[in-house]
């Protein structure tokens, strides 16, 4: 069959992507050939057990199974760490094709213990196959591939589970019965032979998915050199690996415990050994071809569609009512219903889901801890399920035995809720893990520079220094500034006092290092800064002073032209410096309206040092102008909250220049209190188009800013959806050809376009998300490999609500443009008929 | 003040003549130029100061406007060839303490692929 004919085939069952055809089909065969001789070998274990040796005796086997896996794990670990997964998978299928044959042998001579090994080493083969099979596609596969093939794969050994029984079940009464064990035998050489096609089709496709280092041991030096006790030691010290035993240990012990309500409740139902038989056989059959379909058509798009947390939390909800049931009514009906659910869900559902837990941890440390969960947990927790069944059994109780059902169905259910509980906490700590697998690769620039700089006293020194070129009445203002802010250091003075034909080339460092270096070349009879602080603040107070200067201000405001434009800088620098309700002050007003950018740029800063109200119009205004913006920005930020009302009218007035008001928003983001973000929140919802980006850009500075500041999530849902909207109607256009046509050449503007949605996307799903996991995610997306874009939208996955979640994925998961429109308009037209 | 731009493989260059202050600006502001070239996805910039005299406070924002922009995009943004005396004002506003400046042009754009 053609890949492209394959992949018709197989996308009608699977969402499968091209080129992931022969990998997915080899797995789902690798699998339906441990699973089809392990329902024959199963078979013929409880068979063999019951018959030769009695039920009586099978808490004997359970202990046994606990004990000796304990021993195989410690080899297991041993060997997976030292020899290539490639050759440790073949070895072990080899290994069990020859003790089967083995067993089949012994099996003639009817030697007592001979059941006994076998039924150990039937639960020794099952667990080291399984485990090594979702070892292996937690290598090669990545969260969001894994998310779409796992059901597949499940239901390859479902299947294969299905067919052994039911071959088990035809050859069980021929002649052929005695040597079923030579036929699963047979079956593990075409295992065999999978896994050779498995790695050969890993290695074809460059190794590319999942982690790279599928087929090789993990790397030296991790600590991956294990034991069991290294195995236990990985899981003890994790958190996320200890709620993961813990959910393995208390699955075990409900596990052993609904096996035995549904058992006692048909025991008590059903009368005659053929009923019971017959009963079983229907039984057994139907709780794995159900769970096949489960697997195949639901498991998938369930897990993607609903999440991990509710996946996990189906199935025990589910047998919680069951146990429940049972507690208050034990009849067939709610039997039937635990056990079946709990077999159907644990092969389909739970075991999907729970692979995916382990998918976000690193191949060293999944190894290990696999090996302790999965292979010694497991058993461990049956082993005490069944001592904690023996207990409630056995133990006298004064209510009689008749109430011993209930009695174990109220632990059951108690168990169920703790189980319940483990799996909240654990969807909690994946999202954790899988934000651990996301490097931040950039800090915010506007933090960074917050943190290391101070960015008044950086512009101070190059405004003194420019000054002093330019009149020494501002040269002296501007020095009087460093002085008040006790900022005039030697280093300062050093150079301010040289000229720039004087600068020397030394470096810095050597230069203040220098002991006998005159490090006031220019003037060496500085007065003390306290004085001059004190001397000046004094004569700017006296009324003479205001009397005097009134004239001279007057005059100065009245001179215009460019040989004045150094008077008037100096007359607008000095009313910054005068107590704000001197009558002076009110000469501001004309040097604001200033169009020389220099004179607008000191009235601007007297004007934040004021405060007065009346000259917030002007500074609004001086916002339309990249000359003038950032000094206009830091004026009105030095007012803050009080202008938010006024800012906000400039913000809504359409008529207003849109410079200015993009100004505004800035001013508003600057100002980052609630009220800001009401406002500028308010002004997106008005869809004014070519405000959008930069009131997104404000409201995600006061988001950074302010972490207590709350953002409408309905509001910020809205302006979300346009977005995203604006985002696909884009790329929809670009797909068009009669458009295309019309925009030649402006291929580079549709993806900038775009990086822009994307980018207001991400800003806009960080007001109400976590800030940090937006980011982090966007970040990763934007600029980084296959594997952790994967990570990135795994992350966003788990943390999105379902209002936006499906709509942002389509936008950033790595599939191909057209699927990408298809998906998007899939949701809109859900999203219309709702 | 006059701009004009190189293109050196991922990283555009600006050469800046003249002086970065209020003042001088003409057409469109450093940082006006600089959001151009992150709008296009150019998101690497070096900015070559070996024609620059001097710059004021306006031209302290404008590199430091750009730096913001071009570093929340996960861009970079780097100076080079700066003058000994520029350099020592930088040391002392500690502007160095967030800016990586290079003494050659040719190291700075060997910087970028070291990411």
């Amino acid at each position: 069959m053609s890949t492209s004919r394959l992949h018709g085939f197989l996308s009608r069952f699977v969402d499968i992507k091209p080129g992931e055809e022969r990998l997915a089909l080899f797995f789902f065969f690798y699998f339906f050939f441990i699973t089809a001789p392990y329902s024959i070998i199963k078979s013929v274990r409880d068979a063999r057990y019951l018959d030769e040796v009695g039920s009586v005796w099978l808490p004997v086997a359970y202990f046994l199974t606990a004990l000796i896996m304990g021993l195989v794990v410690a080899l297991q670990s041993k060997l997976q760490v030292r020899v290539r997964s490639s050759l440790l998978i073949v070895w072990s299928l080899l290994f069990f094709m020859l003790t089967a044959a083995a067993f089949w042998h012994l099996f003639r001579h009817g030697w007592a213990w001979v059941p006994v090994a076998f039924w150990v080493w039937a639960n020794v083969f099952i667990v080291i196959l399984v485990t090594q099979f979702w070892i292996l596609v937690n290598e090669v596969f990545n969260p969001r591939e894994a998310k779409r093939l796992i059901g597949f794969f499940g239901s390859g050994g479902i299947l294969g589970g299905v067919l052994g029984g039911v071959a088990t079940g035809f050859l069980g009464r021929t002649r052929i019965s005695d040597d079923l064990l030579l036929i699963a035998g047979a079956m593990l050489l075409a295992s065999v032979l999978m896994i050779r096609l498995v790695f050969a089709g890993h290695e074809k496709s460059g190794g590319g998915r999942g982690q790279a280092s599928a087929g090789e041991p993990p790397a030296s030096g991790t600590g991956s050199e294990a034991g069991f006790r290294t195995c236990y030691e990985t899981v003890r010290k994790d958190n996320y690996l200890r709620l993961l035993a813990a959910v393995v240990l208390v699955t075990g012990i409900v596990s052993t415990l609904i096996d035995w309500q549904s058992k006692n409740v048909i025991e008590n139902t059903m009368i005659g050994r053929k009923n019971l038989t017959a009963f079983f056989g229907y039984f057994n059959a139907g709780v794995l071809i159900f769970p096949f379909f489960l697997q195949l058509l639901i498991t998938s798009n369930f897990i993607r569609r609903f999440g991990i947390r509710t996946s996990l939390l189906i199935y025990p909800m589910i047998l919680l009512l069951c146990s429940i049931g049972i507690a208050v009514a034990p009849v067939l009906f709610f039997a039937v219903m635990i056990k079946g659910n709990d077999k159907s869900l644990s092969f389909s559902l739970n075991q999907s889901v729970r692979e995916l837990l382990y998918i976000p941890i690193s191949p060293a440390v999944k190894y290990r801890a696999k090996i302790f969960i999965d292979m010694f947990l497991n058993r461990v927790a049956k082993g005490l399920g069944a001592i904690l069944l023996m207990a409630l059994i056995f133990i006298p109780l004064p209510f009689g035995r008749p109430f011993r059902i209930q009695l174990v169905s109220i632990w059951s259910a108690a168990f169920i809720m703790g189980w319940i509980l483990l799996n909240i906490r654990i969807s909690r700590e994946y999202t954790n893990t899988v934000k651990q697998k996301l490097e931040v690769k950039w800090d915010r620039a506007d933090r960074q520079i917050a943190e290391k700089l101070d960015l008044d006293y950086a512009r101070l020194v190059f405004d003194t220094i420019e000054s002093r070129e330019r009149s020494s009445v501002l040269y002296a203002m501007h020095l009087f500034d460093l002085i008040k802010q006790d900022r005039l250091t030697p280093e300062v003075k050093l150079l301010i006092t040289q000229k720039a034909d004087e600068m020397r080339i030394t470096p810095l460092g050597a230069l203040f290092e220098a002991e006998d270096t005159n490090l006031m070349p220019a003037t060496d009879e500085w007065l003390p800064p306290d004085v001059v602080k004190k001397e000046v603040l004094e004569i700017l107070s006296l009324d003479v002073y205001q009397e005097v200067m009134k004239s001279y201000i007057e005059r100065a405001l009245a001179s215009t032209g460019r040989e004045n434009e150094t008077v008037r800088m100096e007359v607008a620098k000095a009313l910054g410096m005068l107590p704000p309700d001197s009558p002076l002050a009110a000469g501001l007003e004309g040097l604001l309206e200033e169009t020389s950018p220099a004179v607008a740029r000191y009235a601007l800063q007297s004007a934040g040092k004021l405060g007065k109200r009346e000259y917030v119009p002007a500074l609004i205004q001086k916002l339309g102008s990249p000359m003038t913006r950032e000094d206009a920005l830091e004026a009105l930020e030095k007012y803050g909250p009080r202008i938010s009302g006024t800012l906000s009218d400039f913000l809504g007035a359409a008529e207003e220049n849109l410079e200015v008001r993009k100004g505004v928003s800035q001013a508003l983001a600057r100002i980052s209190n609630q009220d800001a973000a009401d406002y500028l929140l308010w002004q997106l919802d008005a869809e004014e188009e070519e405000l959008a980006d930069e009131l997104i850009d404000g409201l995600d500075k006061i988001r950074c800013e302010k972490p207590s500041v709350r953002f409408s999530e309905e509001t910020v849902s809205r302006a979300l959806h346009r977005e995203i909207r604006g985002y696909f109607g884009l790329l929809a256009a670009s797909r068009n050809p009669e458009r295309r046509a019309g925009q030649k050449g402006r291929e580079a503007g549709v993806e900038m376009d775009l990086n822009k949605r994307t980018l207001n996307v991400f800003k806009l799903l960080g007001l109400i998300y976590p800030h940090e996991d937006i980011f982090r995610a966007y970040q990763n997306v934007l600029k980084s490999t296959k594997e952790s874009t994967a990570y990135a939208v795994e992350l966003l996955d788990n943390t999105l609500g379902k209002d936006s979640r499906e709509a942002v994925l389509a936008i950033v998961e790595d599939i191909p443009l057209a699927e990408r429109i298809e998906r998007y308009k899939a949701l809109d037209r859900g999203a219309r008929r709702a | 003040m006059v701009i004009r731009t190189r293109d050196k493989g991922d990283v555009i260059v600006f050469d800046i003549e003249g002086e970065i202050r209020r003042s001088e600006v003409t057409e469109a502001t450093l940082h006006q130029l600089v959001k151009t070239q992150l709008d296009s996805g150019k998101k690497n910039i070096l900015l070559n100061f070996q024609r620059v005299e001097f710059i004021d406070s306006f031209g302290v924002g404008e590199i430091l406007a750009s730096y913001i922009s071009t570093q929340n995009l996960g861009g970079k943004l780097k100076l080079a060839k700066i003058s000994k005396k520029l350099y020592l004002i930088f040391q002392v506003t500690m502007l160095t303490k967030v800016l990586e400046i290079f003494e050659d042009e040719q190291l700075a754009l060997e910087s970028f692929d070291k990411r």
